[in-house]
């Protein structure tokens, strides 16, 4: 019986758009504390399993606008959290971490308790599986060496076999996949590069031409794709352009033509930035557009690190500052902030 | 009626309408969200094939279901969602803290429940992935082939709908790596590839369905990798654009050429015949698809796999055949492939500029592919063609690129 549902689905109605030329900063602000607030659609609640990733999307970008006080108190009155009776997986913790090193809250967390978590999911050929159900993935792979950086623990794992399967995830292309004799993807060669990046073993890629096949994404408009003859995309502005800056090949795409792409692809009138021009926006593409408008020194933004995919003055923090004695919580403020811990150490 | 007028009870009603529909059709095969103004297009499409009594037995306005077709009406999925995901977290619980009391095996109506909810669940949000590992763990510990198979079908079913789906797909990969001691493991593997050629037909160059494909290789027997080659080749010429098709394609290629290694130990160079026939047939079959389909690019980066793997390591790997690998012919059929595809008949063309960057770029990314003293001649070559105004011309964004090119071969 051939497939009857697939024929009769609503077509996506185009937003209209106005003239465009600078980064609505202030619109997008707004823009993703409107979406905090409004959660009680279908479209938000089945997405309830990725609530982690939402707050460290919406709030890495309220960073790099320089507006992370904006969300504080929305934050802080309930807000985003996690999302408790859901398994753990190492999906979120990546995303949890992150937000706590946003607000260098990283003390709340039992960090013995995470990193043993995440060390466990360390396999026997280096890869890392995602949870206890064994999906093996490079993804994971660049979560696991991300995380335990941050946490100071890389020493937890076994690094060097850890970087040994990611090579072995490489093609004849130059990029990598998601396992080996994967396809070459713009996301999984961010993963694999930039947990090469942090594990100082970037001497495995071959950066001419993974390099080549990188720059080949830029399409006639502008924007970057991510694989072979696919349409342009926003979120490929980070997974491309950071690839590109870890392995010093930037200056092989047209920078101006890119910016250009990202800002045509803003809501002037309610804020937010989607995939394509006129597409409806959402949270991650406007990450994804910010972030990359950031790698590409847009005046106004602040720097981001294109390894750990945070803001660098907390990349430096987590590194070079001393930990300073712990500030004075609120407890309303240490009771979210351990909701938000607790999601991946149930 | 607004979504809000559901009461927790009407709500429940609903849950145990799509668990009765879905219990009473397990060949259910396609799962849709449906506008309530389209359900009279359903009426249409699906014609008058069916008895007037099916079709007062279950139409109303939140469900359709008719051919093992069952549509959900959008107006209840939220509290339909809501009442799903609560008896599931609750049954979920209850069960967990039966699991943990002493001399307690689990309990088969908890188990049920658990079974019932987490599918209903899992229409409504293909991606939650406590509700699939419910499954996994119920499943795994019954050990019974037949749930192993039908874990096959929940997970074909949300496809259906969400060919994108992470946690359907994985799902099957679970399946597949637990069975893999069974000798129903062939048989599977023949039906995984059909599945994914029947979704990638409508949900072009899914990176999901074909990474799923990729990951089946490693299963197949030698005899499965040489039908699949032969299989996927005529899909690949209906769809010259989907890179991941050729993709894998060339993961099959490979897998070949690690077996061609493994048995030189037996001197089977009848084996290495074939394997150096299919890959000449590959490169005679990407040259024609090149010529009938102006500026591809997938089939373009096709021909830089097939000619850098052939230079490097067919033509120097493989012994005891008997045929000798003439370089410099092989360059200059390259050579008059480019001259043939690099002139634009008319400017305007796009689809003749694109052939014309593709060839130039190929030529020049296989030329820093080959080792010196080799490089040395087809540079000597190219510098007659004028390759760098060309790709300068055609290709201003990525001139940097060509810059350090140029200077490298100096």
């Amino acid at each position: 019986m051939p497939l009857l549902f697939y024929h009769i689905r609503p077509e996506a109605i185009p937003k209209t758009r106005y003239l465009m030329g600078e980064l609505a900063a202030d619109k997008h602000v707004k823009y993703i504390i409107s979406i905090e607030k409004k959660k009680d659609n279908f479209e938000s609640v089945v997405m309830e399993h990725l609530r982690m990733n939402g707050a460290y999307w919406g709030l890495t970008t309220l960073d790099l606008l320089g507006k992370l006080d904006a969300m504080m108190e929305v934050l802080f009155v309930g807000g985003f959290a996690g999302n408790i009776g859901h398994d753990p997986h190492i999906l979120y913790t990546l995303s949890a971490v992150q937000v706590l090193a946003l607000f260098d809250k990283l003390d709340v967390l039992d960090i013995d308790k995470v990193s043993n978590y995440i060390s466990g999911l360390q396999n026997e050929d280096g890869s890392f599986s995602g949870d206890i159900w064994g999906e093996v993935d490079t993804r994971f792979s660049y979560i696991a060496v991300c995380c335990l950086s941050i946490l100071h623990r890389l020493d937890k794992v076994d690094v060097d076999n850890a970087v040994n399967y990611i090579v072995s995830c490489k093609n004849l292309d130059g990029g990598f996949g998601c396992t080996p004799g994967g396809e070459s993807h713009a996301g999984q060669i961010f993963c694999c590069v930039g947990a090469l990046a942090i594990t100082g073993a970037l001497h495995h890629v071959d950066k001419d031409l993974l390099g080549w096949w990188l720059c080949e994404r830029q399409v006639k408009s502008g924007g970057l794709n991510g694989r072979p003859e696919k349409l342009p995309d926003v979120c490929y502005s980070w997974w491309v352009l950071s690839s590109l800056i870890m392995i010093d090949r930037v200056h092989w795409i047209s920078k101006e033509k890119l910016v250009k792409y990202i800002l045509g692809c803003q809501d002037l009138e309610n804020g937010g930035i989607s995939d394509r021009p006129d597409d409806a926006v959402d949270i991650f593409h406007t990450y994804f557009g910010v972030a990359g408008l950031s790698l590409l020194e847009y005046p106004g933004l602040k720097a981001i690190d294109p390894a750990y995919a945070l803001p660098d003055d907390v990349v430096k923090r987590i590194f070079f500052a001393h930990r300073h004695c712990r500030s004075d919580l609120s407890l309303a403020r240490r009771r979210l902030l351990l909701k938000l811990a607790v999601v991946f150490c149930n | 009626m607004s979504e809000h007028a559901y009461s927790d009870a009407k709500a429940l009603d609903l849950l145990n309408e799509l668990e009765r529909i879905l219990g009473s059709d397990p060949l259910i095969d396609e799962v849709g969200f449906v506008h309530p103004s389209q359900f009279s297009t359903l009426k249409e499409a699906a014609g008058g094939s069916a008895s007037s009594q099916d079709i007062s037995e279950h139409e109303n306005t939140n469900f359709w279901i008719r051919d093992h077709k069952l549509g959900i009406s959008t107006q209840v999925l939220l509290p339909l969602y809501k009442a799903a995901k609560h008896a599931f977290m609750a049954a979920l619980r209850e069960y967990k803290t039966s699991e943990n009391l002493p001399g307690n095996s689990g309990d088969d109506s908890l188990e049920s429940e658990i079974m019932s909810h987490s599918k209903a669940l899992l229409m409504l949000s293909c991606d939650f992935g406590t509700a699939w590992n419910s499954r996994k763990f119920i499943v795994l510990k019954k050990q019974l082939l037949p749930m192993f198979i039908d874990e096959l079908l929940l997970s074909a079913l949300i496809l259906s709908y969400a060919p994108k789906s992470e946690r359907a797909w994985s799902h099957r990969r679970w399946v597949i790596h637990t069975v893999s001691g069974n000798s129903i493991l062939q048989r599977i593997i023949e039906g995984e590839s059909e599945l994914v050629e029947k979704i990638a037909e409508r949900s072009k160059m899914n990176y999901r369905a074909w990474n799923h494909r990729c990951w089946l290789v490693s299963y197949m027997t030698k005899e499965q990798v040489l039908h699949q080659l032969e299989k996927s080749r005529n899909w690949a010429s209906l769809h010259v654009a989907d890179n991941s098709c050729f993709h894998y394609r060339r993961r099959l290629m490979l897998r070949i050429f690690e077996d061609v290694c493994h048995t030189q130990a037996d001197h089977s160079s009848g084996y290495n015949l074939k394997f150096y026939n299919i890959w000449k047939d590959e490169l005679d079959w990407n040259e024609a698809l090149i010529k009938r389909y102006i500026g591809r690019e997938a089939l373009w980066l096709h021909r830089r796999f097939l000619s850098s793997y052939w230079i490097r390591h067919i033509a120097t790997d493989l012994h005891g055949v008997s045929y000798q690998f003439d370089f410099g012919s092989f360059i200059d059929h390259e050579l008059f492939l480019l001259d043939s595809c690099s002139t634009i008949p008319d400017d305007d063309f796009e689809d003749f500029q694109a052939q014309a960057i593709h060839s130039a770029t190929y030529i020049v990314w296989l030329t820093k592919q080959i080792h010196e003293p080799q490089r040395i001649d087809i540079q000597e070559k190219l510098r007659a063609r004028d390759l760098n105004r060309l790709l300068n011309k055609t290709c201003p964004e990525r001139s940097s690129l060509w810059d350090c090119l140029e200077a490298s071969q100096v």
